[in-house]
């Protein structure tokens, strides 16, 4: 198989698996007294393919399944407040990556993602209501993107772990990663 | 994961939960409370912490339905797919809101009553 159809198959395995993620987060109702906090178990499958792929094929991984995931499961209205956190967690996960690779743990960009996933969305919801006071509500997410973080920098540094072990990555003509 | 890596997120922690706490201080007040409920940017009403009343705002994409007892605001029913805004608790502190995104309103507490 040339390396561009297995490229193209792995990406679509990623939209699949980060579909799926997201319906099984829309499952798990966290008890928690901040309500639309999510776990972001999505973002597993964003670094990985961030780690694997480069940003420009995970934009695509980002995109495809917040737009099919806001179809399927969230009500065309969640698309334009997932696409903010999206976007600007991607982004900034992809800077802290690229400009401190060697320096920075999986954990600390998942940190920083969930952070900025929040802080994108909430910007976004600004925008749309209209309204200067969601500051309160961003520290609460934030305080939350924290443990959350943590969690899905484990989880996708372990992922990464097992994964390396095996052929699937070895066809990406990776730069070796340790 | 290094040592300085655990300082920069007990960094982040120690910033939002010391942000939360400087929010309530600096908006902690005497004076009477209200809540301002606004749709895009547009007030629909004040009303005062004080009295009991439900009040209902309806527009093209639905409807919420605002509870006010015992000095606190909750939104008990909606028809909005996500139901966020009927999950949050009830605010009762000078700048916490109540947010219903699908329906674009905001419920905010104020100082002041009018």
């Amino acid at each position: 198989m040339t390396s561009k159809a297995y490229r193209l198959v792995i990406l679509s395995l990623y939209v699949a698996m980060a579909l799926i993620l997201s319906y099984i987060e829309s499952l798990i109702p966290l008890p928690l007294p901040i309500p639309g906090a999510k776990i972001g178990l999505p973002n597993i499958i964003t670094l990985v393919s961030l780690l694997t792929l480069g940003w420009p094929l995970t934009l695509l991984v980002v995109i495809a399944r917040i737009f099919l995931s806001g179809f399927l499961f969230g009500g065309g209205f969640s698309i334009v407040y997932s696409l903010g956190g999206g976007l600007l967690s991607l982004l900034v996960m992809s800077l802290l990556l690229h400009f401190l690779k060697d320096k920075i743990s999986i954990i600390l960009v998942s940190v920083f993602g969930a952070i900025s996933h929040n802080l994108g969305q909430v910007i976004v919801a600004a925008i749309v209501v209209q309204t200067t006071s969601l500051l309160l509500y961003f520290l609460f997410l934030m305080v939350l993107a924290i443990p959350t973080g943590i969690f899905i920098g484990v989880t996708a540094r372990e992922l990464m772990r097992l994964l390396g072990k095996t052929t699937i990555f070895s066809k990406l003509n990776l730069p070796q990663k340790k | 994961m290094k040592k300085n890596e655990i300082i920069i997120i007990v960094g982040l922690l120690a910033v939002s939960l010391i942000g939360i706490a400087a929010f309530y201080l600096i908006n902690a007040t005497d004076s009477p409370l209200s809540v301002r409920v606004t749709r895009q940017g547009e007030v629909l009403g004040i009303f005062p912490l004080s009295e009991d009343r439900t009040e209902t705002f309806t527009d093209a994409s639905g409807f919420n339905t605002l509870e006010i007892t015992d000095g606190s605001a909750k939104m008990v029913a909606a028809d909005c797919p996500d139901h966020i805004c009927v999950k949050t608790y009830p605010i009762s502190s000078p700048g916490e809101t109540i947010v219903c995104l699908p329906h674009k309103l905001v419920v905010e507490v104020i100082t002041g009553d009018s």
